[in-house]
């Protein structure tokens, strides 16, 4: 089988995979090796379906003893197989790297043989890139649910991110769909990398002088749930999101909404992209605004809105402690207005301290006023005397931008 | 008074310059040659890189490193008022120091923030856009048609990134190019039609990036509109995927 061929298979194959940003990492070049990694991330290219393409993603293999029901490279799918060797891979990168089609590597696989065995070809393969071919760029690795820790610790070295994915958010749901694994062969390693990182960060400060150590994934740690095969509720889903980054300390979790691998257990519907659109919304929110996973469910409403974003449907939940003064509110007050983001809040901070602001001033420095001013008071004046009730302000905060807009990719730039 | 300057940084911070210690009170800055007819006097200023050192180190002490930044990225935009508002801005600057940047109501200072900005991130776009083939000569060359003029900035990125390998970035609309030969790079003016060939399996590399570019997509999830936002069309003339 020719390059070609296989590329077409390994590259389709692992394209459900969304973890595609390569940011975290921030690694200088150096004389005699190809590369450089930048913690902003950088964008190659945008596919028909507008996300971003930044690495070269590919499996090892395809050829799978697993039978995972959500996935297309189960052992009892009848697809194409194919499996490139560490130089293939290895060549690849570097030739795509030197022309800047992309950011760099991002590598998993199929099982084949075993979870260790599969590990290793992984850790191998990395090897080659990173000493042979003395590539220097960003490297993201998916380990294998189950293998050796050591091995992983191998692998780990060599890479920038590490992953698991959890895929399902449940272990009836893992037992159910995909047999062969476990929660606890995945929790792990994930418990594993995040010991093997903190250490990482420990000997470094330790030993300052040590520079060329090598870390451990020095851009984190991140996973992947698949939204929409399992019956699980957006509030399980977030609250236990909130328990990796916490906990597991990751520093990343993608969603991805399912899209039917062909077997009749699981819905044959469209991939509920607004909902996916929701839960990296709410996300955000968890990781930069400051919420709390439980202020944004409520006992009756277990699921996020899909008429509204998850921070304009808090605000309506929570309109007592509306209107904010814009001249006094504190950041992290500010960013609870709806309408409001950091860079709005971080404007209105700055520019308050050189003098009073009303609402148009607010124009002028380009604060989005659309949903902002039913919340807020400058100098004690509101914009208009609408009422804050529920049934008045709901209606003006749905969001009427159509389904073709919800990727993760709005959010993540 | 109508001011005009050979178009380069230092030409412009000599500018700055003058109308500092001359007092002097333009109502626009132009780039010499492109000045439109106009009833006001006309100054030329000479560039003296002593006197355009003198008001960078100013902006960077007397306002802020960040400063000197945005009046760097700003003077290569493409806009057409840049000059006189990175003047005010500077202005300002020497008098109320780094609180410049909060002063968003002046119109001014709100242009050189969108000037930065844009400049900024066309650059970082075309960090990820820009596409080098591999020549006969073992050359790696680069086309480029940006709307600003931020060849400098491409070059100070690839020069860490592709450290170990010759290249050429080229700006078509400007008819310059960045040329590195493996340790440092100059800016040149390019002859129109320079020609050159491929290095053998250059093409099929190309190939491999096309099959792997097109394997990517989910038919699923097709959104044309999403593709169109985050890459404009403008960009992909230049990019193999797309030609
Ligand atoms: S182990 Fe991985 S590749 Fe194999 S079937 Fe399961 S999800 Fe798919």
């Amino acid at each position: 089988m020719d390059m070609m061929d296989k590329l077409k298979i390994l590259a389709d194959a692992a394209k459900y995979d969304v973890a595609c940003t390569s940011s975290g990492s921030n690694r200088a070049a150096k004389r005699g090796a190809l590369g450089n990694a930048v913690a902003c991330g950088i964008c190659h290219s945008f596919t028909a379906d507008g996300r971003c393409v930044s690495l070269l993603k590919v499996l090892l293999t395809n050829k799978c003893i697993y039978d995972c029901q959500y996935c297309g490279n189960r052992r009892s799918n009848d697809v194409p197989r194919a499996e490139f060797t560490p130089d293939e891979v290895a060549e690849l990168t570097i030739r795509f790297y030197q022309r800047n089609y992309i950011e760099g590597l991002f590598l998993s696989s199929a099982i084949i043989q075993s979870p260790d065995y599969t590990m290793e070809l992984l850790a191998a393969t990395l090897r080659t890139v990173r000493e042979t071919y003395h590539f220097n760029g960003y490297i993201h690795v998916k380990t294998i649910p189950g293998a050796n820790p050591l091995l992983i610790r191998q692998a780990g070295l060599l890479a920038d991110r590490v992953s698991v994915n959890i895929e399902l958010p449940s272990r009836e749901s893992l037992a159910r769909l995909a047999p062969e694994k476990t929660r606890q062969n995945i929790l792990a390693p994930m418990r594993a990398i995040r010991e093997n990182i903190a250490q990482s960060k420990n000997e470094l400060s330790l030993y300052r002088a040590a520079r060329n150590e090598p870390k451990f994934a020095p851009a984190g740690q991140s996973t992947q749930l698949i939204v929409g095969a399992t019956p699980e509720s957006d509030s399980k889903i977030v609250t236990l999101a909130e328990g990796l980054y916490g906990k597991f300390k990751l520093k990343r979790v993608f969603y991805s909404a399912y899209i039917p691998a062909g077997d009749s257990r699981l819905p044959t519907v469209a991939p509920p992209l607004l909902r996916e659109h929701r839960l990296y919304q709410a996300d955000w929110l968890l990781r930069f605004y400051g919420y709390k996973s439980g202020e944004l469910f409520s006992s009756e409403d277990e699921n996020l809105s899909l008429d509204m974003d998850p921070k304009c449907h808090w605000a309506v939940n929570n309109l007592h402690l509306f209107p904010v003064e814009i001249s006094t509110a504190d950041y992290l007050t500010l960013l609870r207005v709806p309408g409001i983001g950091q860079i709005s809040a971080q404007k209105i901070v700055a520019a308050r301290r050189v003098g009073k602001l009303d609402f148009e001033d607010l124009r002028k420095m380009r604060v989005v006023l659309k949903r902002a001013k039913y919340f807020i008071t400058c100098n004690g004046k509101a914009y208009d005397k609408f009422p804050l009730l529920p049934e008045t302000i709901a209606p003006r905060l749905t969001d009427s931008s159509r389904i073709d807009n919800y990727t993760q990719l709005t959010l993540a730039q | 008074m109508l001011i005009t300057f050979d178009g380069t940084f230092d030409g412009f911070l000599s500018v700055v310059y003058a109308v500092y210690y001359e007092k002097l009170e333009p109502v626009s800055i132009q780039i010499d040659g492109t000045e439109q007819l106009s009833l006001a006097d006309l100054r030329r200023i000479e560039t003296d890189s002593e006197k355009s050192a003198r008001v960078f180190n100013a902006v960077r002490t007397k306002i802020s490193p960040e400063a000197a930044l945005r009046v760097y990225y700003a003077f290569l935009s493409s806009a057409e008022n840049r000059f006189l508002s990175i003047l005010k801005y500077i202005q300002l600057g020497f008098s109320v120091g780094h609180m410049v940047d909060s002063r968003l109501h002046e119109s001014f200072v709100r242009d050189v923030h969108d000037f930065y900005k844009n400049v900024g991130r066309e650059a970082h776009l075309l960090h990820g856009f820009c596409r080098f083939a591999e020549t006969q000569q073992g050359v790696f060359y680069c086309p480029v048609t940006p709307k600003n003029d931020v060849l400098v900035l491409l070059a100070e990125h690839f020069v860490e990134r592709l450290m170990n390998q010759a290249w050429v970035i080229h700006d078509k609309r400007r008819k310059k190019a960045a040329i590195y030969d493996g340790k440092s790079y100059v800016v040149a003016e390019v002859p129109a039609g320079a020609e050159f060939s491929y290095a053998d399996g250059e093409l099929e590399t190309q190939e491999l990036w096309v099959q792997f570019f097109n394997a990517l997509a989910i038919t699923e999830r097709k959104n044309k509109k999403l593709q169109r936002q985050l890459l404009p069309f403008h960009f992909r003339g230049n990019m193999t995927e797309f030609v």
